[in-house]
């Protein structure tokens, strides 16, 4: 045991800050969450954790949240830090109406939530949120969507396209090479889903998708209609699939993908 | 001891609120005065709180719309901390505690208000009467400042609770009569909101009509 | 009493951490809003105040505070035309004659007027009441304005702005502050727009405000001629002609006509003029202040 990992505001020798670097170890073995750009609408999608028989998921707390009626974040990592982070937003949008009459921007919210997480690694006896957040949503009177990252560390940045969270590298790859610009609503939505089909294996029933538009509130996409979305993503990777085996013979390509192991007890 | 302002209870405003059988009427002056000056003839003394719930307020300069935007943004708050719409007597019981809390601190807030809403589940309309001493009163109809003292006479004998919009509206448009025919100073007419299962939403009010002495 | 008993006996440990407030001082990343003044050790301040400076009241006041003034601000097809006088009055006694009463409150446009008809970027505000109370304000404004600008890499709404000073003197209310100012500018996001701001703590947005002892002079001109419509030289004419039949009644109001106009692009000055050579003008030319006679 070196000691640097211990007391929070303590440097390693060469500059570490442990402590941070662990919150971030909390974030990847949290479920996958994606954030996907279109030309006039934002996307999210979450890997959901798959319910134990008696629970009841209907009631059961979503990892997508309303900050305000035109922000939403999504996280990954641990779900009590998130809760209170959430909280604290939720306060901060509210009060930023109160004081300066307009609603919070999406920049400024997310940089307060950066704010709130840097503060808990800089000060004595406290830990650093174990998280990290996509927020996304319109600034009033825009229509320009708006997506942003937050990391335990404090950074923030933005992004077209975005995956935090358990193999959220497989997904942002995936992102990478399937994002277009100026994708409509339909577009957006399937490539949210397609990106999560990348490491959610269970399908439909363990997927969420919010969807934000300017002017409008958080509309929570309804089951049946994710489950639409999967089986049409599905058929088309079958077909796309039987025509490679046509056309190159019986090669497998079909790679199984693996999930890294561990991070039960992280949501 | 508290000292109110003299000019706390007066002429400046009037609020009024009538229920009927599925629809509150809110109304409120539309004017602010300054000592001689009427510095603003088209203000809107109301706050939505939710998509059912609608507070008119009056009282001392400043503390009125801070006091009011204090309650809109908890109100908000709490709906989306808890995913849940709160009720109208839930809201108005929210705000009583907020201003007894608020009498016994160093410096009160002086507004007086009126609490209306209709729940969209039972389509049951309620009205608050709310003053600045915390006083929380459900009512069929009320009024604050010296509208108070012509239209609820007239309220009481007029009103009953089976009413429909057209039948308040008309009662609204006798207590505006009179007010004209009495008030001694002109509060520039009222601005008219309807809180109905439907939500919130202003209506048109003839407040240019010529009222003759009797 | 209270306060040194409780000081004495506060366990012995409970300076060896940090402190929920110096935790919070420590990572605050932004300054309180408000500022702290210290305050005159009497009980009732509000009324200490005002009996060593209102002269209304106690006209043997010990501190005679600048007051007393017209000014004016109305919103128009192009844009908001600004218009005050220029007179300080402390009691019966004129202090000043040349007060510039219109603030830019702004990082950019602080500052000295320029002679030249480049409009300058930023808000403008006007100044009644306490003198000293709406120049030390609408500095702290100007300073909230421009670390809102840095911070948010785009100006401030006229909103927010007037939303920040009518929470400060909502904040102070009761201390004595005496100020009914309005905040003009153009933004992209509201397009013209014009708030009242005073130390009761009040804040309407409007199209049309007069200010001062001399207000009721004011509306009465400017309410009979003005329309939303008015051309540019019009709206300016009109401003100029409206503080000058305050100036010519209100014995507090007088000097110069401080003239502007704010529009997208930001606020020009339109001249500080003495009052007396343009009053005899309208007198002489249009024939109005017939109740002046100019034979001897």
């Amino acid at each position: 045991m070196s000691g640097y990992d211990r007391a929070l505001s303590v440097f390693s020798p060469d500059g570490h800050v442990f402590q941070v670097e662990y919150a971030m170890e909390a974030v990847k073995r949290g479920t996958c969450a994606v954030g996907v750009k279109g030309k006039d609408i934002v996307v999210l999608g979450c890997e959901k954790r798959s319910a134990l028989k008696l629970q009841d998921t209907r009631i059961t707390p979503s990892k997508i949240a309303l900050v305000d009626d035109h922000v939403c974040l999504a996280f990954a990592g641990l779900n009590a830090d998130a809760r209170i982070l959430i909280d604290k937003a939720r306060l901060e949008a509210q009060s930023h109406r109160l004081t300066v009459e307009d609603p919070v921007t999406i920049e400024y919210i997310t940089k307060y939530i950066a704010s709130v997480q840097q503060r808990y690694t800089q000060s004595g006896g406290v830990r650093p949120f174990g998280i990290s957040t996509l927020v996304v949503g319109f600034d009033k009177n825009d229509g320009t969507p708006r997506l942003y990252q937050t990391e335990p560390s404090g950074i923030y940045s933005a992004w077209k396209a975005n995956a935090i969270g358990r193999s959220s590298k497989t997904v942002r790859e995936f992102l990478e090479r399937n994002h277009q610009e100026d994708m409509d609503r339909e577009q957006t939505i399937q490539l949210t889903i397609k990106s999560l089909l990348e490491v959610v294996q269970t399908g439909a029933k363990n997927i969420e998708v919010a969807i934000m538009a300017p002017g409008q509130r958080v509309e929570m996409l309804p089951d049946d209609q994710i489950e639409a979305y999967v089986k049409s993503i599905e058929t088309e990777k079958q077909e796309e699939a039987a025509k490679k085996k046509t056309a190159r013979g019986s090669t497998t390509t079909a790679a199984i993908l693996t999930r890294p192991g561990g991070g039960e007890s992280t949501d | 001891m508290l000292v109110y302002p003299a000019s706390f209870l007066n002429m400046d405003f009037v609020l009024l609120g009538i229920t009927g059988k599925d629809f509150v009427i809110v109304a409120a002056s539309k004017a602010i005065m300054r000592g001689p000056t009427i510095i603003k003839a088209e203000d809107d003394k109301t706050r939505a709180l939710n998509n059912h719930t609608l507070m008119a307020f009056s009282g001392e300069a400043g503390d009125t719309v801070q006091f009011a935007e204090y309650i809109q943004a908890n109100i908000q708050l709490y709906t989306m901390r808890n995913d849940t719409e709160l009720s109208t007597p839930a809201v108005g019981n929210f705000i009583r505690g907020e201003l007894a809390r608020s009498l016994r601190s160093r410096s009160p807030y002086t507004v007086n208000l009126l609490l209306g809403g209709v729940d969209p589940a039972t389509e049951k309309p309620h009205l608050y009467w709310i003053d600045y001493l915390a006083s929380l009163a459900p009512v069929p109809y009320a009024a604050h400042g010296y509208a108070q003292y012509y239209c609820l006479s007239l309220l009481d004998k007029h009103h009953n609770p089976n009413i429909d919009l057209e039948e308040g509206m008309k009662l609204l448009g006798m207590c505006t009569d009179e007010l004209k025919r009495r008030l001694p100073i002109d509060y520039k007419g009222v601005l008219v909101k309807v809180i109905t299962k439907d939500g919130v939403r202003e209506v048109d009010f003839d407040n240019d009509k010529v009222v003759r002495s009797a | 009493m209270d306060k040194l008993v409780a000081q004495y006996s506060r366990p012995q440990h409970q300076n060896e951490s940090y402190s929920e407030q110096e935790q919070q001082d420590l990572t605050e990343s932004l300054p309180p809003l408000s500022l702290k003044f210290s305050l005159p050790p009497v009980d009732n301040r509000a009324s200490f105040l005002r009996a060593m400076t209102d002269d209304h009241s106690n006209p043997s006041c010990p501190i005679k505070l600048a007051h007393g003034t017209t000014t004016l601000a109305f919103r128009f097809q192009g844009g908001i035309i600004v218009c005050t006088d220029s007179r300080a009055t402390a009691g019966n006694w004129i202090a000043s004659q040349t007060v510039k009463k219109v603030i830019p409150v702004s990082r950019l446009s602080r500052g000295e007027d320029k002679p030249s008809n480049d409009p300058t970027p930023g808000l403008l505000g006007t100044m009644a009441g306490g003198a000293a109370d709406c120049q030390y304000w609408l500095r702290y404004l100007s300073q909230q304005c421009t670390l809102h600008e840095i911070r948010h890499k785009r100006r401030i709404t006229v909103a927010a702005a007037s939303k920040i000073l009518a929470n400060l003197t909502y904040a102070y209310k009761g201390y004595g502050l005496s100020m009914g100012t309005m905040l003009c500018g153009v933004t992209p996001q509201e397009g013209p727009a014009l708030y009242y701001i005073d130390s009761d703590g009040t804040r309407l947005p409007g199209n049309l405000f007069c200010v001062g002892s001399g207000q009721t002079f004011a509306y009465g001109v400017l309410d009979s001629n003005y329309r939303y419509d008015l051309s540019v030289e019009e709206a300016l004419a009109l401003g100029r002609r409206a503080i000058l039949a305050a100036m010519h009644r209100d014995a507090y109001s007088g000097g110069f006509i401080n003239l502007y106009h704010v529009k997208e692009e930001g606020w020009v000055h339109h001249g500080f003029d003495d009052m007396n050579p343009i009053f005899w003008k309208t007198k002489l030319e249009q024939g109005e202040f017939s109740n002046v006679t100019s034979e001897l």
